[in-house]
């Protein structure tokens, strides 16, 4: 039998990982996070807001040089996400996400963007989602558009030398964003009735009821006689102030 | 004879009371609801887009019968002072039909006030706010004026929305058709503004950090004004009603006993 040399094809992926494990790749522990800060904006319907990473990355082993990129994928599809990547090419350009990519590179930044220590008054957080001047520009394939959709997504920071892979973070939790549901239909005509209400209909109706029944009363007994009820009014009384030229009573100005 | 006389005068000088009294409510009830329809808070562009604004009729209505009992209060006076009874036989009867309008009244601004709640604000607020096309002129005039009063309350009142900014991120809204959710999560009026008129931070606005936006909802400084309206046309009115009721009954006790 003939022995025949290893193929160069079989040999070529373990060359690269002998050449990945000799360059170091590091795997950090942080997992990025939402931001701690309390701001209502921290998750809309498009964009989230992230911690930044600060004293995450080691500045010894990361240069200054070094792109420090943020990977946004869709969270079902970051386990089939490869280190090996370069930004800028259509394969991981924003415009194509999520119809044509399953991940995407945006928020180029370098270490002296995330200095240590973190602990300054001013709010520091990086907002995915924020551009959308370049949302539709293919030009600008590294775009940090609005997110087209709720999600979930998972992000991780990825740190590049050139098209080398020198650091990662582990990926995040998946992120869901908002929906916004339909307004709420209004209560309509059958909205509840207040008691103030009830009670002003009801005793205004009982009293115009009462009034009514006293005027047609007062009609209907007004031809009635009232002498020897111990009415107010006695009769010349009445007559005395009414008494004027154009009407004669004579019996009441007897009486007096 | 001289007592039955004192009880007369006395009962005279009730009625001729009661009636003073209703005059110079009428006066108060014409100028109160004078105060309500001059709309000093401009609310009214809101009620009249929910097609809802009876509470203004009310206060209409309210005008015309305070100058109806200050006249008619008159009228009673001079008929109980002549004892004349077609005098207060016409008293009581437009009385009772002034009455029945006013209960009216009271009747309509309570029931349209239960209407007034925070949904239905919400529900116009997202539908017309900014509404770019209207169906017809009526529909743009009321869109124009719904965006235009939200303008000017979230600038006035410091607030953001009917619940607060909240609002337009959890519901769909015209707003969101037109301005996208990544450049506008709320309108810019929303946000901490200077004298110009321009946010004082942006970024921090649209990230909704509190110094930088306005996080109260605008239902407290709708509702307040509306609810005082409703309510003081209705229970002003109510008590009104009630001392007319009185000066009625004697009034129709007074004109049974006047003999002719």
């Amino acid at each position: 039998t003939r022995r025949s040399a290893p193929r160069p094809c079989t040999m070529l992926p373990l060359l690269l990982l002998l050449l990945a494990a000799a360059h170091g790749l590091q795997e950090l522990s942080y997992e990025p996070t939402l931001t701690e800060h309390k701001m209502s904006g921290r998750i809309t319907a498009s964009t989230f807001v992230l911690e930044q990473p600060r004293c995450v990355f080691n500045n010894t082993t990361i240069e200054t040089t070094t792109s420090i990129w943020l990977v946004v994928a869709e969270a079902a599809a970051s386990v089939s996400f490869t280190n090996s990547v370069q930004p800028g090419l259509p394969q991981w350009a924003f415009q194509n996400f999520p119809t044509n990519t399953s991940a995407y590179l945006t928020l180029n930044a370098t270490i002296l963007n995330y200095p240590c220590p973190k602990n300054t008054p001013d709010i520091t957080v990086l907002r995915v989602g924020s551009e959308t001047s370049c949302a539709k520009n293919t030009a600008v394939p590294t775009c940090n558009g609005p997110l087209p959709g709720p999600g979930p997504y998972k992000v991780k920071f990825l740190a590049l030398n050139g098209t080398e892979p020198v650091a990662e973070t582990q990926w995040s939790k998946p992120i869901t964003l908002r929906t916004a549901q339909q307004p709420p239909s209004s209560p309509g005509a059958g909205g509840k009735r207040s008691a103030e209400m009830i009670a002003i209909t009801s005793i205004l109706s009982i009293l115009l009821a009462v009034l009514l029944a006293g005027l047609v009363a007062t009609l209907a007994f007004s031809g009635s006689d009232p002498c020897g009820r111990g009415g107010i009014f006695k009769p010349e009384v009445a007559s005395v102030r009414r008494y004027n030229t154009h009407h004669v009573y004579d019996q009441p100005a007897a009486r007096l | 004879m001289a007592k039955t006389e004192n009880g007369v005068r006395i009962f005279q000088g009730l009625l001729i009371l009661g009636n003073v009294v209703i005059g110079m409510c009428g006066i108060a009830l014409t100028a109160e609801c004078i105060y309500f329809v001059s709309d000093p808070h401009g609310l009214y562009p809101l009620l009249e887009a929910t097609e809802n604004d009876d509470i203004y009729a009310a206060a209409w209505i309210g005008i015309f019968v305070g100058f109806a009992l200050l006249a008619l209060s008159i009228l009673g006076i001079v008929g109980v002072i002549k004892s004349n009874r077609t005098l207060l036989l016409v008293y009581i009867i437009l009385m009772l039909i002034t009455f029945a309008f006013e209960m009216a009244s009271c009747i309509t601004a309570a029931t349209h006030r239960d209407f007034l709640t925070p949904n239905l604000f919400l529900k116009q607020m997202l539908e017309r706010y900014q509404k770019p096309e209207a169906n017809n002129n009526n529909d743009k005039w009321m869109s124009e004026g719904v965006t235009k009063t939200w303008d000017k309350l979230m600038l006035q009142n410091q607030c953001c929305g009917v619940n607060g900014p909240s609002d337009w991120q959890e519901y769909t809204s015209t707003f969101r058709t037109t301005h996208s959710d990544a450049d506008f999560p709320w309108p810019h009026n929303c946000c901490v503004l200077d004298s110009q008129g321009h946010p004082i931070n942006l970024d921090g606005c649209k990230l909704g950090v509190p110094g930088f936006f306005k996080s109260n909802g605008c239902y407290a400084a709708i509702s307040g004004p509306m609810n005082r309206q409703a309510w003081g046309v209705a229970w002003f009115g109510f008590a009104i009603l009630c001392w007319t009721f009185f000066v009625l009954l004697g009034t129709m006790f007074y004109w049974s006993r006047i003999e002719y």
